[in-house]
């Protein structure tokens, strides 16, 4: 690799989700220089993306269309001349000491470096395994709405919706409003589990308002809830043409005998979210576990800020939150930042403090009620995929533990799961909670797989260099494998 | 199982791409997965190791099971993907 200067700005900000793009434009309105790297094509991360075709005006569902217009004031922010948007720009790699973002986009590879940067890098969609479960047509809950919102698009007619949490839900309004038919919402909590939680979400008016808003369109268009369940199995040879779903007991285990079957061609699944951690896991930024959520996730102190001195971070990447809680994070985190290099930011930091302990406290008590349940992995059968690209088993993994296996890093090498083109996205947080239901170990015992640089795959030339015919091989212990000798 | 576009919602401009040596109808600014749900394709790519058929799953980039060959690149993520008008994209492996 030709060994170049990078290019240099004052606040870096990885994720032009909600809380990125609230700390580009509270940070450049301070006057500081911005420059916000995002891997997608337009910004907005998932839950701000906007329609690829149109300006998401009254034709769009109303439930889509009041969050794409929140979305879009949001975004008007970044036309601000202090803030350079590079889209399109995968931050791959992440360098503590000098503050670098290694970085890859169509054009090429290069670094730049910052004076402070904010990781916003947002949350993964959680799932859990089930027979048929790699079959095309089962897709993320969020993904359909990906192809609603920026596409147009119902990617099925007759759906099923599986999993635990608000968002199920959400989703089934806005596929409905959209002209799907759906055949069955299928949430994991019982009826009273789900009152019981609701009830404790009594201080938060606003919340519970919206959630029973949302129910109620789906009774009234006479959806079939089945609280207290869980899909067991996706039909269909080359793709989904039916669901099974299974009563479950209070821990979540599949009860046998309570087999219900549908006749659909989508299924959607949501089982929560895990913070996308990786940046800040390379940098060495310390890790706690959130009880509310039992994920792992980026530890800050109040001011936002990581234990690696000058990196920030914001939103999900700190803990799930959602998007309320993003964008004040973003405020705060653009701020803190932006005030560091001597600029005045345009708000009151203790008022943000004091509305992002609020937001996260309502985000706390959501996690607690649609935490995933261990009896669940009674799902991922012995022939089940658990990690979908290397296609290990469920069987396998099992047997690893058997042998002495209590941590992700060591079923890597003996199963090779998490060790294909997801590099453990998928079902890392899934091997958590079957080593975790296997030991009786606490999931705060197990930690996520150990995050290495390329973040996502990148090609060889970028991370190395070409390699000429020359180049002589040499072994390299710390990656265990030959490399070419760099000067 | 075809995917539906919405028809109160405009949508962009007619292009076209070759999938598998066949011509199929997108739209400008769509991404490539979309444009093969809506032509009715689901499977867009195979496992390496069970040849098992697997398609669109997270949307956002993270799962690897949307790659495609497109214009000659391999393991492009289609969900993330623009179409270009006329750009060449094999699927299924």
């Amino acid at each position: 690799m030709i060994p170049r200067k990078p290019d240099t700005t004052e606040i870096a900000i990885v994720g032009a989700g909600p809380a990125g793009v609230a700390a580009a434009v509270t940070a450049a309105r301070a006057g500081a220089s911005v420059t916000v790297l995002d891997e997608y094509a337009r910004p907005g991360g998932q839950y701000y993306k906007q329609p690829v075709h149109t300006d998401g005006g009254p034709s769009y569902p109303h439930s889509l269309a009041s969050t794409i217009q929140q979305g879009r004031e949001l975004l008007e922010g970044l036309s601000h001349p202090g803030i350079d948007l590079q889209c399109n720009t995968l931050a791959w790699n992440i360098s503590a000491d000098e503050l670098v973002l290694d970085l890859y986009s169509p054009a090429g590879a290069r670094a730049l470096q910052a004076q402070r940067i904010i990781l916003c890098a947002g949350a993964t969609e959680r799932a859990v395994p089930f027979p048929g479960w790699t079959l095309p047509g089962v897709i993320m809950a969020g993904a359909g709405q990906l192809m609603l919102k920026a596409h147009g698009l119902l990617p099925g007619k007759t759906f099923l919706l599986a999993g635990t949490g608000p968002l199920l839900q959400l989703a089934a309004v806005q596929l409905l409003e959209a002209g799907a038919q759906i055949a069955a919402l299928v949430e994991l909590r019982s009826r009273t589990e789900f009152l019981k939680s609701a009830a404790h979400l009594w201080r938060y008016p606003d919340k519970l308002g919206q959630g029973f808003a949302t129910l109620q369109k789906l009774l009234q268009a006479r959806v079939p809830i089945k609280f207290g369940h869980t899909i067991a199995q996706a039909l269909g040879e080359t793709e989904v043409s039916g669901a099974v779903i299974m009563r479950v007991d209070g821990d979540g285990q599949p009860i046998p005998g309570s087999e219900t079957r549908f006749e659909v061609d989508t299924i959607c699944l949501n089982y929560g979210f895990t913070p996308a951690t990786e940046l800040p896991r390379i940098a060495g930024c310390e890790q706690y576990f959130d009880q509310d959520y039992a994920t792992y996730a980026t530890a800050t102190n109040d001011s936002l800020e990581t234990s690696i001195a000058g990196i920030l971070a914001a939103g999900e990447t700190r803990g799930m939150g959602g998007a309320e809680v993003a964008v004040i994070e973003g405020q705060l985190a653009g701020s803190v930042a932006a005030q560091q290099l001597g600029f005045s930011p345009p708000f009151d930091q203790n008022g943000l403090s004091d509305k992002r302990l609020q937001a996260r406290a309502v985000a706390a008590s959501l996690g607690k009620m649609f935490q995933l349940k261990p009896g669940l992995c009674a799902l991922a059968a012995d022939d089940v995929p658990v990690c979908r690209c290397e296609e290990v088993s469920a069987g396998e993994v099992r047997a690893a533990i058997r042998n002495g296996v209590v941590q992700l890093n060591q079923l890597k090498p003996w199963t090779r799961a998490g060790m294909g083109r997801c590099q453990g996205r998928i079902c890392g947080d899934i091997l958590r909670q079957i080593v975790a239901a296997e030991t009786g170990l606490p999931l705060s015992e197990i930690q996520p797989f150990t995050a290495r640089a390329p973040v996502k795959p990148v090609p060889l030339e970028v991370v190395g260099g070409p390699v000429a015919e020359t180049d002589t091989l040499t072994w390299e212990d710390h990656v265990g494998g030959y490399g070419v000798a760099r000067t | 199982m075809k995917a539906q576009r919405i028809s109160k919602i405009e949508h962009g401009t007619p292009v076209s791409l070759i999938v598998n040596g066949q011509e199929i109808q997108a739209q400008a600014g769509e991404s490539i997965a979309a444009a093969l749900l809506a032509a009715g394709q689901r499977q867009i790519s195979q496992n390496s190791k069970s040849r098992a058929p697997r398609g669109y799953f997270c949307g956002m980039g993270m799962c690897f099971e949307c790659v495609a060959t497109v214009d000659g690149v391999p393991n492009v993520r289609t969900c993330i993907t623009e179409v270009t008008p006329g750009c060449v994209v094999e699927t299924g492996s």
